[in-house]
């Protein structure tokens, strides 16, 4: 049963009886009861370790296209190089589209993984799943999302919550399946707590963070008693884990509302015009500035969406018929901002020293067919595309594995989505042997057994 | 054998690799590398084998394809991809056998096959190890596998013909089995075929659980039972597939008296407590008359019942009110809003696709369909052969919106069958028993149907378009260049001289009472309603290898559907009088972990339009929509709704409204429940606590609590009206004397911030968040 809660991580040594065990075994098939979990912790029970590594996961909703950006093949022909010309960058060995000028200054920053692929379909939801769980949903089991896990794992740091995902959570895809940026089995208590604004508007505010102005603290303290005299009535929630979780949500909810730490970690109104600029006022680059606060005050995940859906929206989902992207949307309009943000977040993390213990990765579901479509643009392509790494104990400026000449399978080196997760668990100081609960307490390690972290990227 | 190991050393390691690659998304095929290399041989054993496999011709179709399936050589990663692998390309699970035996027997100069010497074709020699392959040992030397397609070789290698005798069915056995948690049992899989005559293919059927937390199956057929409930397996052999039933009881002991005390009503409750008694599940006691009130306002309504309703209703002492309240529910205003809202949802009305004057044609229409209860049936065939102008023939907008042949099939399929047939599209469906051909057969009768006017861009246009059907046109299938025949998914083909409007026959076909699948898909979408979860969840996912949770209670609602030609009020009204549908949501001991088989109420957060006018009917101010979004990131102001429009009144999804996005609402973007979410978020909380829908409301001149300001009524008859408003019950003693120090003795100001902060406390309160 401690297995359930991860081996060699919870001890009998402080206070904490086989009694509350078997409570923490038996609370119910999906997840571990939050509260519990929480109180254990607070008697130090859970060990800390990695404790201080973050992550930022910056997820390239649409998929972008491998050989546009990051694996430029200039000696293909034509139907394949596509448009770009490969640009030099401060790593001599290493070369970039020319729609990322500002990458190529930090290349020795972060390093490349230019031999992905997966086996799941090519269709968005499945690549969803993949790359944010490490698993294709089958059997009813939903696997939880590695911002999840940590959540579960490792809980609260400070009054914020652990996993934060910005700006909202993913639309649907065409595949009418789930995205992967939930809890999944570990329970809907380890969903990411999801901006659900857009940080570059002019007055941006976490939607109802505060309470009303004519609600001082002891209207919000009586509100609040008035509250529990209420909903203590009904017994018959117990059993909903819905139920269950709107509870838990309010004591957080709470908790937010009264604490400045948390207040201010989301007022971006305290940066700097010149820091808020370099970041670039889109979305994506404000996004980007929220993220690095929210790590410094203690959020240990934040998951970047670079898009809300593939639908409507100028994404990378350049196939070039409407209505989605064609290769010039991606260069005048996707490029320059995700250029400008990407690179000022690692500059800042860098500055701050915030680098070492944050990872930041780049992923995607998949990446595009090495032959330009009849409208210009390129399809879904799971065989081969990069993904990229910096910081949280990352060596910048490098190269793994690399693609065929015309970028449509690895040639060396393949990688695959649980390989990358294997990758942010080991930058976050996780053990591989720790293993999940899943549904009837079947256990689930953290990746599936096989898929090693990519060991040269440390 | 151990110099053929030797041999193949490098295909044993690659086997290892790419099976464990292929863990997440296909674990048969680590299965298979298990059984090989622990040299477990999953069947009864080599005699039972033996008897199966006599001597004798081996056919190309029968024999040697179920083979590569199994061996996972035609799967979509290896040979099956649409590159095939390493020059080799199968048709994915098989689908093509006659191109699959071209590319094995004559692709490259017949180098494949060598018919003097079968153990040096490449087609044996690679997968068993005798010479290095990427995808590594499939099968051994000494394996029946190996033997049989020898065989099928030194035969001369047949090619698969016309007259082979097809598979008809495949059955598992056993059909239903009962075992405790731990145990396994041996499942078997037979075929049957057109040519009479049955055997064993378990050693090559694929397995699959539909519910890993009650059991779980090995490649080769062994299930394990993981925990408790009713789980099933899937069996799938040359694109055919059937399901075997796991029936796991809980370890209660129940009182005589708890079973009395659920009383059948009518064929519902049967079929419920048959499978509680099977599963050995309490039933909870039966929900007090204030509970089923709510409870059968909101699902019948989206409405809550008024203070003075629940008053009325709670001093009626005759024995028929419930009845008669359900009746009354059945024949309001309200009613009416609240189904058109979930039918849109259905047909995907939105100003996002559709231009404001073809919205409103199609929201109307449906309005007049529900208003009239147009028998179901006859609303989907009206959609299907829907002619005429958008504007004046709201349905045809349903064809604006699914413009091609392909989309029209693949949403019909979706929204009235609650299949998934999308995959088919390119190949047959990987899953299901979905082939290409169905796909474009089906497909084939919208071939005809054609458009003209407004062209379809939402932004703009007057959103008159004008469906007619032409006399020619055919939809050509890309993998055969040539179109097929109209034929219904299960169906019978269209005869070739038939000269009329193709969608007809098919939308008889579909609506047809022999039709299971859509008296299933709309019967379980009503239960879905009523009870909080489907029988089959996701509500709109029926493939048949997602099973319901209890058959026998879906085929009888179905089939009371088809009995009452399709009144959806009829079996409403059947659900809302069981004593399934009134159980008390509160567990008891024994029933507190299971929820998919109704033996208590599970409690549901209120959609998002629901609670939208639950709270501006509890607080009685009205909410407002003003501003409607276009495709893009376009908005623009509207005047349509008057004030006092509730949010189930809403014509689409397109209404800018934070309190509705947030709480999940179905953006409508594809024909998809899966696209609404009751889940409770940290930020519905926030808004609830913080934002300004309550505030707004609470701070209004005509809300609850100034009304109650002005009004001559002790402070505890002021807490009563606002929990009947709000929970729709009076508060117990408890509660009010334990809210009573907040609201009386004070004056002025204060005693409205009092009045204000208990309402906030109830509309916060889980009891009015959900329905229970």
């Amino acid at each position: 049963m401690l297995d359930l809660v991860g081996a060699g991580r919870v001890h009998t040594c402080n206070g904490l009886t086989r009694r509350d065990f078997i409570k923490v075994g038996t609370l119910g098939p999906v997840g571990l009861n939050l509260a519990q979990l929480l109180e254990a912790k607070e008697q130090g029970a859970v060990k800390a370790s990695g404790d201080d590594k973050s992550c930022i996961m910056i997820f390239n909703l649409g998929a972008p296209s491998q050989l546009d950006t990051f694996d430029l093949k200039p000696d293909a022909p034509a139907e394949v190089r596509g448009p770009f010309q490969p640009i030099q960058t401060v790593r001599p060995e290493i070369q970039i589209s020319e729609i990322f000028p500002r990458h190529a200054r930090i290349a020795d920053k972060f390093s490349l993984v230019r031999s992905c692929h997966h086996r799941g379909a090519a269709v968005h939801d499945s690549g969803w799943q993949l790359l944010q769980t490490g698993r294709v949903f089958r059997g009813g089991v939903e696997s939880p999302h590695v911002g999840s896990v940590v959540s579960y794992l490792r809980g609260r740091r400070s009054d914020l919550p652990p996993f934060v995902i910005l700006p909202e959570t993913m639309g649907r895809g065409g595949g009418n399946i789930p995205n992967g940026q939930a809890g999944g089995f570990l329970g809907k208590a380890h969903d990411p707590f999801a901006l659900m604004a857009d940080p570059s508007q002019p007055k941006f505010k976490v939607p109802d963070l505060l309470p009303p102005p004519e609600i001082g603290t002891a209207r919000l303290d009586r509100r609040r008693r008035m509250r529990d005299i209420v909903d203590s009535a009904v017994k018959d929630f117990e059993a909903s884990e819905d139920a269950r979780l709107l509870d838990e949500n309010f004591h957080t909810a709470f908790r937010m509302m009264t604490s400045r730490e948390a207040r201010d970690a989301f007022d971006l109104s305290l940066e700097k015009d010149k820091v808020r600029e370099r970041y670039g006022m889109t979305r994506f680059g404000q996004c980007c500035l929220l993220a690095r606060r929210l790590i410094e005050a203690g959020v240990r995940f934040v998951t970047i969406n670079t898009f809300l859906t593939v639908f409507d929206e100028i994404t990378w989902d350049i196939h070039g018929s409407k209505p989605f992207t064609s290769i010039e949307g991606m260069k005048n309009i996707v490029a320059p901002v995700y250029d400008r943000a990407y690179s000022a977040l690692i500059e800042d993390l860098d500055q701050r020293g915030l680098l070492d213990t944050t990872l930041v990765c780049n992923l995607a579901e998949f990446g595009r067919t090495p032959k330009v479509n009849p409208a210009g643009g390129r399809d879904h392509w799971p065989q081969c595309f990069t993904c990229y790494f910096a910081g949280g104990g990352i060596q910048g400026g490098r190269v793994i594995g690399e693609s065929d000449p015309i970028g449509a399978v690895p040639a060396d080196r393949p990688v695959e989505p649980p390989n990358l997760l294997a990758t942010v668990y080991r930058s976050l100081g996780f053990e591989f042997e720790t293993h999940l609960s899943g549904p009837s307490g079947r256990p689930f390690p953290l990746v599936d057994l096989g898929y090693p972290e990519i060991h040269e990227l440390f | 054998m151990n110099s053929f190991r030797r041999l193949s050393g490098i295909g044993i390691s690659a086997t290892l690799q790419s099976s464990l690659w292929h863990r997440a998304s296909f674990p048969a095929v680590a299965m298979l590398f298990a059984i090989l290399t622990t040299g477990a041989i999953p069947l009864a054993g080599l005699h039972a084998e033996q008897e199966q496999f006599p001597a004798g011709p081996r056919s190309f179709r029968k024999d040697v394809l179920p083979i590569v399936a199994k061996a996972g050589c035609n799967s979509g990663v290896c040979h099956g991809a649409l590159s095939g692998k390493g020059g080799f390309k199968l048709s994915l699970r098989g689908y093509d056998p006659a191109s699959d035996y071209m590319v094995i027997a004559r692709q490259s100069g017949g180098r494949r096959l060598e018919l003097s010497d079968p153990g040096r074709s490449l087609f044996l020699a690679k997968p068993s190890g005798g010479i290095p392959h990427k995808g590594g040992l499939r099968f051994e030397v000494d394996s029946l596998e190996y033997r049989i397609i020898a065989e099928w070789i030194a035969q001369g290698a047949l090619p698969p013909a016309e007259g082979d005798p097809r598979v008809e069915r495949i059955e598992v056995l056993p059909k239903r089995v009962s075992l405790d948690v731990g145990q396994s049992q041996q499942v078997h899989v037979r075929a049957h075929y057109t040519s009479g005559d049955s055997r064993d293919v378990t050693r090559w059927a694929k397995f699959d659980s539909t519910d890993n937390s009650v059991a779980t199956i090995s490649d080769d057929g062994e299930l394990t039972v993981t925990g408790h409930g009713e789980g099933a397996v899937t069996a799938w052999y040359t694109s055919k597939i059937a399901m075997g039933r796991v029936v796991v009881a809980y370890p209660n002991e129940i009182d005589q008296a708890t079973r009395d005390e659920f009383q059948v009503r009518n064929f519902i409750d049967q079929h419920v407590l048959e499978q509680l008694e099977r599963l050995n599940l309490p039933p909870s006691r039966p929900a007090d008359d204030a509970t089923f009130l709510r409870r059968a306002f909101l699902n019948t309504t989206g409405t809550l019942p008024s203070a003075e309703e629940v008053r009325n209703f709670l001093t009626d002492s005759s024995n028929d009110k419930r009845d008669r309240v359900i009746d009354s529910l059945l024949s309001r205003a309200e009613f009416v809003d609240y189904w058109t809202h979930k039918w849109s949802d259905v047909l995907l009305i939105d100003g996002k696709r559709l231009p404001q004057p073809a919205v409103q044609a199609y929201y109307q229409w449906l309005h007049r369909q529900v208003e009239r209860n147009t028998p179901w049936d006859e609303l989907v065939y009206d959609v299907i052969v829907a002619r005429g102008s958008s504007l004046e023939s709201g349905a045809t907008n349903f064809y604006t919106i699914h413009a091609d042949a392909e989309s029209m099939t693949e949403n019909v399929c979706q929204a009235f069958l609650g299949l998934s047939i999308g995959c088919a599209k390119c190949h047959n469906h990987p899953l299901e028993k979905w082939t290409n051909d169905q796909y474009y057969a089906m497909a084939s009768h919208f071939a005809r149907v054609r458009a003209k006017g407004w062209a379809g861009n939402p932004t703009g246009g007057d959103g008159l378009r004008t469906l007619f059907v032409t006399s020619g046109g055919e939809l050509i299938q890309p993998l055969s260049g040539s179109p097929q025949p109209a034929t219904p998914l299960d169906g019978e083909p269209l005869d070739s001289s038939f000269q009329g409007d193709r969608r007809v026959p098919l939308a008889q076909w579909l609506t047809s009472s022999q039709n299971t699948l859509f008296s299933r898909a709309i019967a379980n979408r009503i239960w879905q309603n009523f009870l909080g979860i489907g029988l089959v969840e996701p509500v709109d996912d029926l493939r048949t290898s997602n099973p319901a949770s209890n058959e026998e209670l879906l085929a009888a609602i179905a089939n009371y559907l088809v009995e009452h030609d399709f009144d959806l009020k009829a079996l409403m009204r059947a659900i809302l009088r069981s004593s399934t549908y009134s159980l008390s949501s509160r567990v008891i001991p024994g029933n507190e972990k299971e929820n998919r088989y109704f033996s208590h109420y599970y409690p549901r957060r209120l959609s998002a339009e629901v609670l939208l006018d639950a709270v501006s009917q509890a607080t009685n101010v009205p909410s407002r929509f003003t501003r409607v979004r276009l495709r893009g990131a376009d908005f623009k102001d509207t005047d349509f709704y008057p004030e006092g429009t509730r949010a189930v009144q809403l014509y689409d999804a397109a209404v800018v409204s934070y309190f509705l996005k947030t709480f999940g609402r179905n953006p409508r973007n594809v024909t998809c429940e899966c696209e609404r979410s009751n889940v409770p978020s940290m930020v519905q909380v926030l808004h609830i606590a913080n934002g300004t829908t309550i505030r707004e409301k609470l701070a209004d001149d005509r809300s609850i609590t100034r009304r109650l300001l002005t009004e001559n009524l002790p402070a505890y008859g002021k807490i009563e009206e606002i929990y009947l408003a709000t929970l729709s019950r009076y508060p117990t003693d408890k509660e009010l004397q334990q809210l009573l120090p907040y609201v009386a003795g004070v004056e002025g100001q204060q005693h409205q911030e009092s009045l204000e902060d208990l309402v906030w406390s109830v509309l916060s309160s889980r009891e009015f968040l959900f329905n229970h």
